[in-house]
């Protein structure tokens, strides 16, 4: 293959390097008009009642909207996927809030107004009555009898309730020869995309047509969503997806705000956008990995782990449509990762409290489960003397045990777990590493090394959802000229997979590159699809890109056969042109081919061969089970990438400051296609695990107030603070895609939260560290090392 | 988001802006950078009535040597101070502050006597100004005084400036032959407000050292003991800086408090 596999430039890089993309806010229709969204000041409130008559009169107004109208006019945004298979519970959740609101910034009113000062300026005269009740902030407390109660009707704040025990862990743990117990907590993030949410929709009554332009991850069901929301035909509804500027999984379940401009636009005929500023993104644009994870662990003398308990306890926040909660789910299915552990009791509660919902974010809860994990493994380790990656190498599964099924209904489709260990000690060296961090300790300096695995289920599929399903539709498109269109239902936050698609295509073709447009975003042009989420645009649009060209390709081999002469089989596609494998000069052009296809379609080349150069396919994945009755068990995630990281860190032992020096990372997401965007992904995830494994936190008083809506109290990583990469990796194929891809989208992000714990620890080795809290903040390790220092004097 | 409606002047004569201030007083804020006053505006934490823009004014963004002083205008930017050569010259910690804050477009666009005026307490410029015991210049339409930078800085956003006056110069006398000058920052990310912040000026049988970032306002520890035979600090700093962190309060009192200390060590040994 001549484009697969290489590191070809990104397709649309010039065009935002340059500034010259086309954003949300950018779109600019005739007569546009601009909501803008009061928020709930309270955690937890009743509203009594809105009183909207003197924003109604404030100059620019055009119209006010409350709750009562949405709720008189249409339906609830759907869920994203069917709660109930997965032992959760379900809410209503509108565009904005009927009668209660349950988090800070939950939307309960609107202004539409000629412009956006008037829009805001207007909030100021809305008068909402609120009771404001006792909010629940504590998950725990939450938990306990008498607490309030952020969904009433529920009878408790339990969201999801889930246990399942293989084995015998009693026994295990009355058997074993050593035990360890402890707690870590992983801290409540968020996604922080350069451009925050926004939409825009504009009504066409005479066609009718409501064209709807969004920053989201996926135009087709964002479409059906609207649709069912507004009661409209789903014939009537254009989704325009135009550039977007960073998604991180924020983007991708339907928000309140979406429908509520979508009905505005209808409501006044008049378009109507909404940018989102970022405060609101901060209080409302979806949290993530707020969990606390109690474990026990059995092992034999030699760090054979034999049984393992755990409590998973997730702060989900208010249950909504955002698709957050599932993450709680996915860490605990994703556990106990890389580990055979024959005896496993785990039990998970995602709890209901009154703060901002969870949302799709990336890792989407594995990054939480290889965290916890890999904290077990290195107590393990302390506890034992078995030095930290040899108890890895006694525990991991082998790479003789795939398809893995797990305690969970997880079937791990293939790897090799140990294989990526030894390629990254071989390259870090850890022997080398010593003598550097001996030398440099004499002069005061602490370096540590840290190891961490990090496992990325991808390719989410969850039953009976119109969003998250294991396959996506792709049109490859010969033109009569022999260019080439290529009509994905996958969608590019910004990520680059459209090259990855561009690569595929002139591969499969034996076309040029430069040939070949690819066209995302859009569900007037593309064929069904279900865009971007789980790193699953190359594993299923790729997939589907490849079927589609490949069908293109057979067709004309059939026709350039007859041009030829020569059979089907003896021909070959490369560099545009067809030949006949043995004999080179026996060739036609794919531009000929398609003259035959489209202007000669009774010509003596196309007897009985259907006109037009096109097809489309949409790719399912195997290796997904929905049927527990038939199948017995469930499994979401086809495809299981995985890392073995290392990194060196410099402490500041008087300060606490940690500087990360070296991040080495050998990752396993089966053939990559292009091993450049490849790698710029993983910079992007492993920077994202960085920050909020040292800097970031979403923090909440104890009246469910958020204290963190400003990159002022939200430090993310700048460039300064990103380490030299140094990404090695390793291929297994997936045995069920085409082409052995298993996607990269979400992979580093997980791997820095235990890596730097562990680095932490290896820097002082004196203290003894044991670090269970993220995020590793200056002042939390400073505190850290001043305990143990107390300890140990 | 802006979104109430306010007044907008724009004073190209000094005299100008000190008459729109003595009518407007408290409903008024004057817009420097806007580094730190287009944040509060967009988040609502001041809602001033009027805007007074100081980016018309000649003449403010000088710097200029004036005999044994140095005299700059209060809307010289951070970046000119950063990349001036006089300026690195003869106060290399002012230049070194200049350098680390923010990012490249807060740089440009960010002055000296905004962040002054505005007195954040972990604002780099406030720990140089009282370590070189700068002098401000502040007029208003009634007259002109100059204040102290160690007198100046009262809590935490808090000065001795009235409603009605306006920084105009900072005037900073030359150091002492053969003196020696450092900055220190301690920020969690690059550009980010610094936790801790110290600067240092030794010469003239005197070393001056002023903490930033854990007090509500700098406060300034100055000896004529000699170091510590170890090249170390005199012993009496260490007691200075405890006394001055004594009543520090919250969660993280102890930290700031020990990064008090840390950042007067290593201000300090960045002089030897």
């Amino acid at each position: 293959m001549k484009y697969v596999g290489q590191s070809v430039g990104g397709l649309r890089d010039s065009q935002l390097v340059a500034g010259k993309g086309t954003f949300v806010d950018d779109i600019m229709p005739p007569g546009l008009t601009h909501l803008a969204v009061l928020r709930s000041p309270y955690a937890h409130a009743r509203i009594r009642s809105i009183d909207t008559s003197r924003a109604e009169k404030a100059p620019g107004v055009l119209y006010v909207i409350t709750g009562q109208e949405i709720k008189d006019n249409t339906n609830p945004i759907p869920e994203n996927y069917d709660p109930i298979p997965m032992g959760a519970k379900r809410v209503y959740w509108y565009a904005l809030c009927i009668d209660r609101a349950r988090y800070v910034g939950e939307a309960v009113a609107g202004v539409v107004a000629e412009d956006r000062h008037s829009a805001y300026e207007a909030l100021k005269l809305i008068e909402v009555d609120y009771e404001q009740l006792q909010p629940v902030t504590d998950p725990e407390e939450a938990l306990k009898p008498g607490s309030p109660l952020v969904e009433p009707a529920w009878g408790d704040n339990v969201f999801i309730s889930r246990d399942f025990i293989v084995g015998n862990p009693d026994q295990a743990f009355a058997e074993a020869e050593g035990t360890v117990k402890g707690v870590v907590q992983s801290n409540r993030i968020t996604g922080t995309p350069i451009e925050p949410r926004g939409c825009l929709a504009s009504f066409d009554p005479y066609e009718p047509m409501l064209t709807f332009w969004g920053s989201t991850q996926d135009p087709h069901p964002l479409r059906v969503f609207l649709a069912e929301i507004l009661r409209v035909p789903e014939n009537t509804v254009h989704v325009i997806q135009p550039n977007v500027g960073g998604g991180f999984g924020l983007k991708q379940p339907t928000f309140q705000e979406e429908p509520l401009v979508a009905y505005l636009a209808i409501k006044l005929g008049r378009p109507v956008k909404w940018i989102e500023e970022r405060y609101e993104n901060f209080q409302t644009g979806g949290h993530a990995r707020d969990t606390r994870f109690y474990y026990e662990a059995a092992f034999k003398k030699d760090g054979t782990v034999t049984g393992l308990k755990l409590r998973v306890i997730a702060d989900i926040g208010a249950p909504s449509g955002l698709c957050g909660w599932g993450m709680s789910f996915v860490t605990w299915y994703t556990l106990p990762t890389f580990y055979k552990v024959p005896n496993v009791e785990m039990r998970l509660r995602s709890v209901a409290t009154n703060k901002c919902p969870w949302n799709s974010y990336r890792g989407y809860g594995k990054d939480a489960a290889s965290f916890v994990m890999e904290r077990v493994m290195d107590h393990i380790s302390k506890a034992t003397g078995v030095e930290r990656t040899a108890i890895r190498f006694n525990n991991f599964l082998q790479p003789d045990a795939f398809p893995c099924p797990r305690p969970s209904g997880a079937i791990l489709d293939s790897g090799n777990y140990p294989g990526a260990l030894r390629k990254l000690l071989d390259h870090v060296k850890p022997d080398e590493f010593a003598r550097e961090q001996e030398s440099e300790r004499k002069k005061g300096r602490y370096l540590g090394l840290g190891i961490s695995m990090e496992m990325t289920p991808e390719g989410a599929s969850m039953p009976g959802s119109v969003i998250v399903g294991g396959y996506d539709g792709t049109t490859v498109r010969v033109t009569p000229s022999g260019d080439v269109m290529v009509l994905t239902g996958v969608t590019s936050p910004g990520s680059g997979n459209e090259t990855a698609m561009a690569q595929i295509a002139a591969d499969a073709l034996g076309c040029e590159i430069s040939r070949v447009r690819v066209i995302q975003g859009d569900t007037d042009k593309c064929p069904w699809g279900l865009g971007n989420y789980s790193s699953r645009s190359v594993i299923m649009g790729g997939s589907a890109t490849h079927q589609a060209a490949t069908a293109v390709r057979e067709k004309m081999f059939d026709i350039a056969s007859r041009m030829l002469r020569a059979f089907p089989e003896e021909l070959v596609a490369e560099g545009g042109r067809i030949f006949v494998a043995k004999d080179g000069e026996r060739a036609v052009t794919i531009d000929a081919v398609a003259r035959q296809a489209y202007r000669h379609p009774h010509g003596e080349h196309m007897e009985e061969i259907e006109p037009a150069l096109e097809a489309t396919r949409h790719f399912r994945i195997s290796n997904v089970y929905h049927q527990p009755e038939k199948q017995g068990r469930f499994s979401s995630y086809p495809t299981w990438p995985y890392a073995a990281v290392a990194c060196v860190v410099e402490v500041d032992r008087q300060t606490g400051f940690v500087k990360v020096l070296r991040y080495c990372i050998v990752h396993d997401s089966g053939k990559i296609i292009n091993p450049l965007l490849a790698d710029a992904n993983l910079h992007g995830g492993i920077t994202q695990g960085i920050g909020s494994a040292l800097y970031e936190q979403i923090v909440y008083d104890e009246f469910g107030q958020i204290r963190t809506s400003t990159f002022m109290d939200y430090s993310i990583p700048t460039a300064v603070e990103v380490p030299k990469f140094e990404l090695l990796h390793q291929e297994t194929p997936s045995p069920f895609t085409p082409l052995g891809t298993k996607g990269v989208g979400e992979s580093g992000v997980g791997g820095p939260l235990n890596a730097l714990c562990s680095a932490i620890e290896n820097a002082l080795p004196d203290l003894q560290l044991h670090l269970t809290k993220l995020p590793l903040k200056p002042n939390a390790v400073w505190a850290a090392i001043q305990q143990a220092e107390g300890a140990r004097s | 988001m802006i979104s109430q409606e306010l007044e907008y002047l724009a004073p190209v004569q000094l005299s100008e802006a000190l008459a729109a201030l003595d009518r407007y007083g408290d409903k008024a804020k004057l817009l420097a950078g806007g580094m730190s006053l287009m944040p509060m505006m967009n988040l609502a934490l001041v809602e001033p009535e009027v805007i007074i823009s100081l980016n018309h004014l000649a003449g403010l963004d000088q710097i200029q040597e004036d005999g044994a002083v140095y005299r700059l205008g209060a809307m010289v930017r951070h970046h000119q101070l950063a990349e001036s050569e006089a300026i690195r010259r003869h106060f290399p910690l002012l230049a070194d502050a200049a350098a680390g804050i923010g990012d490249v477009q807060v740089r440009h666009r960010g002055t000296l006597g905004g962040s002054i005026a505005h007195a954040d307490p972990a604002a780099d410029y406030l720990t140089v100004m009282v370590a070189l015991g700068a002098r401000f210049k502040v007029e208003s339409a009634g007259g002109k005084r100059t204040i102290e930078a160690g007198d100046f800085f009262l809590d935490i956003m808090t000065t001795k400036l009235e409603a009605s006056e306006l920084l105009v110069e900072v005037e900073i006398p030359k150091l002492p032959a053969g003196a020696r000058s450092a900055y220190l920052r301690l920020a969690t990310v690059e550009g980010s407000f610094p936790l801790a912040n110290a600067a240092a000026v030794q010469g003239g049988g005197s070393t001056r050292i002023a903490v930033g970032g854990v007090t509500p306002k700098p406060f300034l520890v100055s000896t004529t003991s000699a170091n510590s035979p170890d090249g170390g600090l005199p012993d009496d700093v260490p007691q200075a800086v405890a006394a001055a962190c004594r009543d520090i309060a919250g969660p993280d009192a102890d930290y700031r408090r020990a990064l008090a200390q840390v950042c007067v060590q290593r201000v300090v040994a960045r002089l030897m």
